[in-house]
């Protein structure tokens, strides 16, 4: 299949989301929920295939972007054309095959992991739509479709957040994202209008108004920003706080791990395998801005580092199995921005890529523990599952050494062994990234190797406490009053988790896209960096500005160090954790080291914003209320009909009700009116 | 013409005029107050005619100007009439019900206007 059929691609999914929301319920009264589901997860595999016979005739390289479908006319002005245009080239297939591949396995999961609950088609179609607009994102020839689909999947990811709305703190969390992303929209949105302005300005680009269109934009943006670098760091910076807010970087990351909120497959989909992986994306299109800036470049990689360190020392202080995760994930983007801000951009997408892979794969092996163990997500309550759920212990150990980035240079690794690697290795054999003379790149570097063996030593501790050790810890809890036999059935499917509790291995829908998963866990990374596999079919030509981006630093033993890393951290955690919950960590917090109480409340960052946002900027609201509402607008609107008020007071004298008076008044008025025309005509001479 | 000159017909009309400007604002009888407005329509109904006679006696010799002229002001007399009878008979039905009303025509009472 050539690029043209692209908006088949596009057309399933949207289809999909039509069925479910308009004949979902009804659906699922006739032919029952498994139809309904299996009506959910068709679309997105028929997407996914037509994706992968597209993506076997897309090249890279110069002629790729002539790979650009015209869907028709949108926004037709007269100097700003914005057709619907979707392009093809290894960067947008990239995101394709990962939405849809993965999307389709945890859709596939998900009528698993649903089933028992309300609202079934409710959920599919917002999973439906997500993907439809996440296609959008990543397929959108310029950059206000992308911005269409960036704002599509950010009010998916909050109707999935707020999924069981009935919960308070579900729809706070939702909210908190909505908005939390509305700052970085704020900059994407101005980072947008600055290149139109630009590029207007300077009359560069297209020629028939298509200012936004990466085919044209991204040549022109370079011309424009040649004697620009100021410019060039200016646009860099707005498009990242953009990238920032939806891929959860640090100043705004806050809104990510109250995602886990929502259900598992969607934090799996939505807050670990792509979504958040959209600011990534964006970096990669608009390379050519920050190959221009190594200022931007400078502060994307610190602020990546510290991100990718603050969320690492973070998840030690957490007990929830999901926020462990979440956290993993902040810090994983983290690297991403690493590398983009190295100007390794391949190497990001790398990452993205096998991320999404392992990460998936954790969250859904999470998810499978927390359907077994009765919506309990408590890892202190867990222990010695792998003699209940060996085929979720088995493949979450496949991604755990996955995420762990374990391997032997040279030989075999596991996914993430190859993307970090080659991350850290842009990060220290690369200059771009500096600032006043400071190497931030190589800072970067050495702070991501440190944050390699942290991610070892937490990883480890999700699966010792989950997984290993002998105590199961659940059967501490007190077991729950039994109610009569009938009772006890009909809440069958909600009961709490107590010490009679016996987990059950998930049904095969659940268990099946683990095994996929790991598999790529295990050998995606192998594949595709097989030969640079990967770097070429991204990048075939060296970057126009930067040329070529080694990712082997000369005289550093960086594939020792990581390993070095990796296994010396699982070999810590292993000492810390296998023998089971330490005394230190347990239900009594205040028992717990000064540090893990911090790193539980995330250093007081997420309290103090929510304070400074939330109570400053309701102070802020309640100010401008008395002073500004009630003083100046009230002032202005009640003074002005005050001021009427009174004239009409004034005139009324007039107003006896004589009509003498009136007559008067008229004879007046008009003995005036000739006067003075008589007067004027005498004048003037007539 | 006969010896009575133009300024003698408009001093006249203009006495009258003011006559009645001066008896409707200070008299507070309706009836009377009618009856100045009536001077004032015949001040005004003088006045036409007089002019009508004068431009008649000013184009001696086309006489279908002549009858012209004359007609012109004599028929606007007829009109101001007209007007007026119909003005007195629905001004005296008024009067008639504000009678009824109040028991009185009294103008100073009738302030409904005031504001």
């Amino acid at each position: 299949m050539n690029y043209e059929s692209i908006w088949l691609v596009l057309l399933f999914p949207i289809v999909g989301f039509l069925i479910q929301a308009l004949l979902g319920t009804r659906i699922e009264k006739m032919l029952g929920r498994r139809a309904l589901g299996a009506i959910a997860v068709l679309p997105i595999v028929l997407s996914f295939v037509v994706g992968l016979l597209i993506t076997l005739n897309t090249k890279g390289g110069p002629e790729a972007t002539a790979n650009i479908a015209n869907l028709g006319k949108w926004i037709d002005a007269a100097n700003l054309r914005i057709p619907f245009e979707f392009i093809v080239d290894p960067l947008s297939m990239t995101m394709v095959l990962i939405i849809t591949g993965i999307g389709s396995l945890i859709h596939l999961y998900a009528t698993g992991y649903m089933s028992e609950e309300k609202d079934y088609a409710r959920f599919f179609t917002y999973m439906n739509l997500f993907i439809f607009s996440m296609l959008v994102l990543v397929l959108g020839a310029n950059l206000v479709l992308l911005f269409v689909g960036w704002e599509g999947v950010g009010l998916c990811s909050y109707l999935l957040i707020g999924f069981w709305y009935k919960d308070l703190a579900n729809a706070k969390a939702a909210n908190k994202a909505f908005i939390v992303n509305r700052i970085g929209d704020w900059g994407l949105t101005l980072g947008l209008l600055m290149i139109v302005a630009l590029l207007m300005k300077n009359q560069v680009g297209s020629s028939d108004g298509r200012y936004l269109s990466y085919d044209s934009m991204l040549p022109a943006l370079r011309t424009a920003l040649e004697h620009n670098p100021g410019m060039a760091t200016v646009i860099g910076l707005l498009l990242f706080v953009g990238a920032a807010g939806k891929s959860a970087q640090f100043p705004l990351y806050l809104w990510l791990p109250d995602a886990m909120a929502g259900p598992t497959p969607v934090s799996a989909l939505i807050h670990a395998a792509t979504m958040v992986t959209s600011g990534v994306v964006l970096l990669n299109r608009m390379h050519v801005v920050f190959e221009m800036s190594p200022v931007a470049s400078a502060i994307i990689c610190a602020i990546g580092a510290f991100t990718a360190l603050f969320a690492a020392l973070i998840a030690f202080g957490q007990t929830d199995i999901k926020k462990v995760l979440a956290y993993s994930t902040v810090s994983q983007l983290g690297f991403m921005f690493i590398a983009c801000g190295a100007g390794a951009y391949w190497a990001g997408m790398f990452h993205v890529t096998t991320h999404a892979f392992f990460k998936a794969l954790l969250f859904l092996g999470a998810g499978a523990v927390i359907h077994a163990m009765a919506h309990n997500q408590d890892m202190r309550n867990y222990g010695n599952l792998r003699k209940y759920l060996p085929i979720t212990f088995w493949t979450m150990i496949l991604g755990t050494l996955a995420i762990c980035a374990v391997g032997v240079p040279g030989v075999f690794g596991f996914a993430g062994f190859y993307s970090k690697e080659a991350i850290l290795g842009a990060a220290l054999a690369n200059t771009h990234a500096q600032m006043e003379g400071i190497q931030v790149g190589q800072i970067a570097g050495w702070v991501g190797l440190g944050v390699a063996a942290l991610t070892s030593i937490y990883m480890t501790r999700l699966t010792c406490l989950t997984f290993l050790g002998t105590e199961e810890r659940w059967r501490n809890i007190p077991a729950a009053d039994h109610h009569g036999h009938d009772d006890a059935h009909a809440d069958e499917h909600h009961h709490e988790l107590d010490a009679n509790h016996t987990p059950k291995e998930v049904p095969p829908s659940m268990w099946f896209p683990l095994v996929v998963l790991a598999l790529l866990s295990v050998g995606g990374g192998f594949v595709l960096a097989n030969n640079g596999a990967f770097e070429h079919w991204l990048y075939p030509n060296e970057l126009p500005i930067l040329g070529k981006v080694s990712t082997e630093p000369s005289n550093i033993p960086l594939a020792m160090y990581s390993t070095i890393a990796a296994v010396g951290g699982i070999i810590l955690g292993l000492a810390f954790y296998l023998k089971g919950l330490p005394k230190n960590q347990g239900f009594d917090e205040s028992a717990w080291s000064p540090l893990r109480r911090l790193e539980r409340d995330q250093f007081g960052y997420d309290h103090a914003m929510t304070v400074a946002s939330v109570e400053g900027g309701g102070d802020i609201a309640n100010a401008l209320w008395k002073w500004f509402d009630n003083l100046l607008v009230d002032g202005v609107v009640e003074g002005s009909g005050k001021v009427s008020a009174g004239i009409g007071l004034l005139l009324k004298r007039f107003q006896t009700g004589y009509i003498r008076l009136y007559a008067l008044m008229m004879l007046v008025g008009f003995v005036g009116f000739i006067g003075y025309f008589a007067y004027m005509l005498s004048q003037g001479g007539h | 013409m006969n010896g009575v000159p133009l300024g003698a017909y408009i001093g006249l009309s203009l006495f009258m005029f003011t006559t009645g400007v001066v008896g409707v604002i200070i008299r507070r009888n309706p009836i009377v107050i009618f009856m100045c407005i009536e001077l004032m329509l015949n001040s005004v109904n003088l006045t036409f005619l007089t002019f009508a006679r004068y431009q008649m006696a000013s184009k001696p010799d086309d006489r279908i100007a002549m009858q012209n002229s004359m007609m012109a002001g004599q028929m606007m007399v007829i009109f101001v009439m007209a007007v007026a009878a119909a003005e007195v008979a629905v001004g005296l039905g008024i009067i008639m019900a504000i009678y009824r009303l109040r028991d009185s025509v009294d103008i100073d009472e009738l302030n409904l206007l005031r504001g």
